[in-house]
């Protein structure tokens, strides 16, 4: 603050435009210095989780910036004497994650174009039940989704990665997302190719499908990253820890895995969990804002 | 002009019949995925309900209503809706004054807007298990909160509220909650913040021009003008929150484990239901508190509806 400490007394005879000015101008800088003091403190925590995953375990708890000595023995431990070790972990999340970003594109554009434009007997009802999915909560569905997947072997083995990617495949939001996208196109476009003695299925792919980039990029970050981030589901479903995900590994470090207070591991842990999600943030923020801001739901 | 005059024949029925076909081709996959995930789970919930169930062999003897009785005279149960009531009535007003807070300081015409937009929706990127665990590792006795605090000085004050040096947030009964409450305050105040942004940005310049006119200042242009005219926002937020609020799960399983320690601190609704199934694997048990969860999710969805007005547009 390079500002006068003494605030001018309204009797000296300076003109009263500048004395607001100044005061104004304080208080400018005073509001942005509190708002970029409050942006740091967001990725205060995230930074506190880089720089623990370099420290040693006594080191972890000192409140020093700089990891004295650095070390990688916190990532060497959670590579590998983590049970699960950290790259399996890895590998199940961007499995599950991936193939469920797929099948919600892929499922979510059919469906999507199919209640945007293609007339059908009993269209609205079966668009109000996509819609009614979203209003049922998770955990009314836990007992009967479980039972039926346990029933058919989905509970055990590589099933597990097919129930907890079933359960997702498919969300009401990106249906409605992509639907609502198509609905703002031309009809003209795919007359003219329907014109020219194209299928259905051809129209779909060849003329509505490359128009939907914005629509397909925002289910695509918002799958991604629901799922990636997802708890409930995989915490229900993945029974063997060598199928757990990252978000189910860390609880089990905490909790069953007698991990809880070795911290450089654990946070070297938070940060492969967080990162792939930061990264994406950063290159495609404007997907997150809006995609959030259009729908209402989050994930 | 050809294509114009084409495209007003009438259509062949057979032609209409390819397009119905198409349509439920399109929409098979996921319509039966939903009808057996998601309505035919409603169904198989109220089944399993009322039976002794086996995990095995299924239905072993019809109880009727007596899994929802046991429930509902169930001391830890009844804390659980406490528990989970205290932080909807403590987490909702909060998290939804810091986000509308967030909103209006985002939407005036500031340098770097985009950038402490981007910033203050960060927290809410991170998967609840990461920025759980992390937060449990702050809040630790020789987590570094306890430390800053120690070393800024403000030990006096948290001993004269009767906190102690090494105070063990996460793992103490009375503070457990606490401090959840403000690590999802902290984490879900971006999402309220985008929300409210777009609800905010729905006003028009006008009605700013004319309390400018008038002489009003800030802090009255908000509170006459910005506030009640963001009714819908505040209806849909809240909607979100409680519902969000009801559902609290995550970060107590992490914090507290299956039986929310330290005694039934953390031991939420949703917590009651995880732990009768996969604790103590009584599915029917389960499956009832499901449905009470549900009525109790929906009783209160209508009950804002009727407070606070009309449905927003989904």
């Amino acid at each position: 603050m390079t500002s006068p400490a003494r605030p001018i007394r309204a009797d000296t005879p300076v003109a009263i435009a500048p004395v607001g000015d100044r005061s104004w101008a304080w208080r400018r800088r005073l509001a942005y210095t509190l708002l970029i003091a409050y942006a740091i403190l967001m990725f205060v925590p995230f930074a506190w989780s880089i720089i623990t995953s370099f420290k040693t375990l006594p080191d972890s708890v000192r409140l020093t910036i700089l990891p004295d000595p650095f070390t990688l023995q916190g990532w060497d431990f959670a590579i590998t004497k983590l049970t699960p070790p950290l790259p399996v972990l890895f590998f199940n999340s961007a499995l599950i994650a991936g193939v469920v970003t797929v099948t919600n594109l892929v499922l979510g554009s059919l469906a999507g174009y199919a209640f945007a434009r293609l007339r059908f007997p009993g269209r609205e009802v079966l668009f109000l039940i996509v819609l009614a999915t979203l209003m049922i909560p998770d955990q009314l569905r836990l007992v009967p989704v479980y039972l039926i997947f346990n029933g058919i072997g989905l509970t055990k083995g590589v099933g597990q990665y097919l129930g907890v990617i079933l359960v997702v495949a498919i969300s009401g939001t990106s249906i409605f997302l992509i639907r609502q996208y198509f609905l703002t196109i031309p009809r003209e476009l795919e007359e003219a190719a329907r014109i020219d003695g194209a299928g259905f299925f051809t129209t779909f792919l060849r003329v509505m499908l490359p128009l939907a980039g914005p629509a397909l990029g925002a289910v695509a970050i918002l799958t991604f990253q629901g799922t990636w981030n997802g708890f409930f589901w995989p915490l229900i479903l993945l029974q063997d820890q060598g199928h757990y995900t990252l978000p189910i590994g860390l609880l089990f470090f905490r909790t069953a895995g007698g991990f809880a207070t070795i911290y450089p591991p654990l946070m070297a842990t938070v940060v492969m969990a967080t990162l792939p999600i930061v990264v994406l943030y950063v290159f495609f923020q404007r997907y997150f804002v809006e995609g959030i801001a259009a729908t209402g739901v989050k994930g | 002009m050809t294509a114009a005059s084409l495209a007003r024949r009438p259509r062949a029925p057979n032609k209409g019949r390819a397009e119905a076909l198409a349509g439920y081709l399109f929409i098979a996959v996921p319509m039966a995925l939903f009808l057996v995930l998601n309505v035919g789970s409603i169904v198989y919930a109220l089944f399993i309900s009322v039976w002794k169930w086996n995990l095995r062999s299924g239905p072993v003897e019809f109880t009727g209503l007596r899994n929802y009785g046991t429930a509902l005279s169930d001391p830890i149960f009844q804390t659980a809706i406490r528990n989970t009531l205290y932080y909807a009535v403590v987490w909702v007003p909060l998290t939804m004054a810091l986000g509308l807070f967030l909103a209006v300081i985002v939407n005036q015409k500031i340098h770097g807007q985009t950038f402490f937009r981007a910033a203050f929706y960060f927290p809410a990127i991170a998967s609840s298990a990461a920025i759980t665990t992390l937060w449990i590792f702050i809040m630790a006795p020789d987590g570094i909160f306890n430390q800053v605090r120690g070393m800024v000085g403000l030990n006096p004050l948290f001993s004269l509220l009767g906190f102690t040096a090494n105070q063990n947030w996460i793992g103490d009964q009375g503070t457990a909650m606490n401090t959840i409450i403000l690590l999802n305050a902290w984490t879900t105040s971006g999402t309220f913040m985008l929300f409210y942004l777009a609800s905010l940005q729905s006003i028009s310049h006008e009605v700013y021009e004319a309390a400018a006119i008038d002489g009003a200042g800030a802090w009255q242009t908000f509170r006459r003008i910005t506030f009640p005219l963001l009714k819908p926002g505040h209806y849909f937020v809240a909607t979100v929150a409680v519902i969000g609020a009801l559902q609290l799960f995550d970060q107590a399983l992490i914090g507290g484990g299956v039986d929310g320690a330290p005694n039934n601190a953390l031991m939420t609704m949703v917590l009651y239901l995880y732990n009768a199934a996969f604790k103590q694997f009584n599915f029917s048990y389960a499956a009832a508190i499901g449905i009470i969860l549900f009525v109790v999710i929906f009783t209160a969805t209508l009950v804002q509806r009727r407070l606070f007005g009309q449905a927003p547009a989904w």
